[in-house]
């Protein structure tokens, strides 16, 4: 495969096996630059294989991988001077200070760290300086994520690998989390997240891929994602309305949830006209439309996986 | 060698730099005393009593090493093939030499192999601090030794020679470095540094077991050729002759060997 340039990550056939265990079977991959791509799946899916794949740390059994067209065997050192990268586990030494830690980190990187740069992102992530003098066995959870976010956005690398990228934190440090990314999408920086938290995906992402059982089952845009879903439809009654005999024939793009005497659930993809035309003969009392979620489509890929996500209504 | 192999040879370095001092302290101490020690002896001409004492059959089954250790000498080098010492030394050769593996195991290499750093730029890393550990600690045994010679031994006492001191460091040394070098290739491929410290560490219990069964009987000395230790004699120093460089070259050998396979298993592993 010849490498491209223009995009920030490639993966061509990319699999992983284990022994007898198939971690990732012929994954095939494009992230644009300049785009926060979200990498979705339950765990066990090969979120984490693919992107140590990319670091060189785990050598694929097929295929090829490539980052800004730089082949992440033969080329790494390469790609790792652009990559920042978060790993699901902050493997520290916790006897170390999370100064020293980030001073460490910053003299391995290929890029000067500008200590304003630092300094911000410290404020962002409200790490105070006595936070940075404590020994990291001190730490929180949170509070090594945060350690972890700075670490890997300190040098200001063009592509951002994160690896659940808000496990552990609270709001207010998710939606500091989330501020960060659109500002680095506008900066021209690329973002390869991965994620099981699929409203936060949904927020940020412009596009997701879906890992389901070691293979991508799914690449879209998270705007599409929704027409796939379809919008929800809630219909309420004044008074009883004969339930439709199962045998009628409702609007194309049209599929019952529920239907009770005084409440009509569906899910309607494409125009609306049809089924309200339907509607216009019966004692309509309120009508519900909410957009669809992420989640809604990809429960249908999840389905039949043990571990699957319940619905959160 | 790259400025990130010097960064992370320093960091190391400045976490193990407490027990290397404290170690290269009382080995210092260890043979500054043994001069002491030795001196006190001559003083007392006890040297010819210790020897008496020594029965027929000890000195059929130790040979003449048994009398030359009862010397002014023997005791002065006793440091350097004492197995406390070599014990000691060897564990923190394993130790270090684990790093890698530690560094697997906490998942700290994540983040150093997440940034532009080769692979041998950690096994560089660790063969820079062990050079730096084993030669602060050895180091410190020749200059115990020698100040304790220097400035407190009673004169008409033939003292050892530097040239014996040292060839007994570059013994030490020798296998002290094969072992470490073991070490090392068993820690490029284990995933947790228990494992790699254990198993180098049963490896070299067992293979100076070996050596010593192979010196104490003649059916054992065939397979005894198998263990390191076997071509570790500073006794055969002590007793005039001078240094083998054969065997310091196989000690080193096996040492670089098993660092060369630490390079490849290191470079060719899924972290």
């Amino acid at each position: 495969m010849s490498a491209d340039a223009t995009l920030a990550i490639s993966l061509d056939r990319v699999g992983k096996t284990y022994g007898r265990v198939k971690a990732l079977s012929d994954v095939s991959l494009d992230v644009r630059t300049g785009e926060i791509f979200g990498f979705l799946g339950l765990n066990g899916a090969g979120k984490t294989t693919t992107i140590r794949i990319l670091l060189d740390l785990v050598r694929p059994s097929a295929g090829q991988a490539f980052v800004f067209g730089m082949n992440c065997r033969t080329e790494s050192l390469g790609v790792r001077a652009r990559v920042g990268y978060l790993p699901g586990e902050l493997g520290v030494y916790r006897d170390m200070t999370g100064e020293a830690t980030l001073a460490l980190l910053a003299r391995l990187g290929d890029r000067a760290v500008d200590t304003g740069r630092q300094r911000a992102l410290l404020d962002r992530f409200e790490l105070s300086r006595s936070d940075l003098g404590r020994k990291l066995r001190e730490y929180s959870t949170g509070m090594k994520r945060k350690l972890g976010l700075v670490q890997a956005f300190q040098s200001d690398a063009p592509l951002l690998i994160l690896d659940e990228p808000t496990d552990g934190l609270d709001p207010l440090m998710q939606e500091a989390v989330y501020e960060l990314l659109v500002e680095t999408r506008r900066r021209g920086q690329t973002v390869f997240m991965s994620s099981h938290v699929l409203p936060e995906v949904e927020r940020v992402c412009d596009r997701i891929g879906l890992l389901r059982r070691g293979g991508l089952v799914l690449v879209t845009s998270t705007g599409d994602v929704r027409q796939l879903a379809g919008r929800n439809v809630r219909v309420l009654f004044r008074e009883d309305v004969v339930r439709p005999d199962p045998a009628t024939r409702w609007p194309d793009g049209c599929e019952v949830v529920a239907l009770t005497a005084r409440l009509w659930s569906l899910r309607i993809r494409g125009p609306l006209g049809p089924m309200l035309t339907r509607l216009a003969s019966l004692p309509v009392e309120d009508l519900q439309i909410s957009e669809p979620h992420l989640e809604d489509v990809l429960r249908r890929y999840y389905a039949d996986e043990p571990g699957a996500p319940e619905r959160a209504n | 060698m790259t400025r990130r192999t010097l960064v992370l040879a320093f960091h190391s370095i400045a976490r193990i730099r407490g027990v290397v001092v404290g170690l290269a302290v009382l080995l210092f101490a260890f043979q500054f005393l043994l001069t002491q020690v030795a001196a006190y002896l001559t003083r007392q001409r006890a040297f010819g009593e210790l020897s008496a004492l020594v029965p027929d059959f000890v000195r059929s089954a130790a040979g003449p090493s048994a009398l030359t250790f009862m010397s002014f000498t023997g005791i002065v080098s006793l440091g350097y093939f004492h197995p406390i010492v070599i014990g000691a030394l060897v564990g923190l050769m394993i130790a270090i030499a684990t790093e890698p593996a530690a560094e697997v195991e906490t998942r700290f290499v994540d983040l150093t192999l997440a940034r532009p750093v080769s692979r041998a730029a950690v096994i560089i890393r660790t063969l820079i601090v062990l050079s730096c550990a084993g030669a602060v600690i050895i180091g410190s045994m020749i200059v115990g030794t020698w100040t304790g010679l220097t400035c407190c031994v009673p004169s008409g006492v033939e003292r050892p020679s530097f040239a014996l001191t040292l060839s007994l460091a570059v013994t030490l040394a020798s296998v002290t470095a094969c072992w470490a070098g073991v070490a090392l290739a068993m820690a490029a491929a284990a995933r947790r540094r228990v494992v790699a410290g254990a198993a180098a560490g049963v490896t070299a219990f067992g293979a100076y077991l070996l050596d010593y069964l192979g010196r104490a009987w003649e059916p054992a000395r065939p397979a005894s050729v198998a263990s390191p230790f076997h071509y570790f004699e500073p006794m055969a120093l002590i007793a005039g002759q001078t240094l083998n460089v054969r065997n310091v070259a196989v000690l080193i050998v096996v040492g670089s060997a098993a660092t060369a396979i630490a390079f490849v298993v290191f470079a060719r592993r899924d972290i």
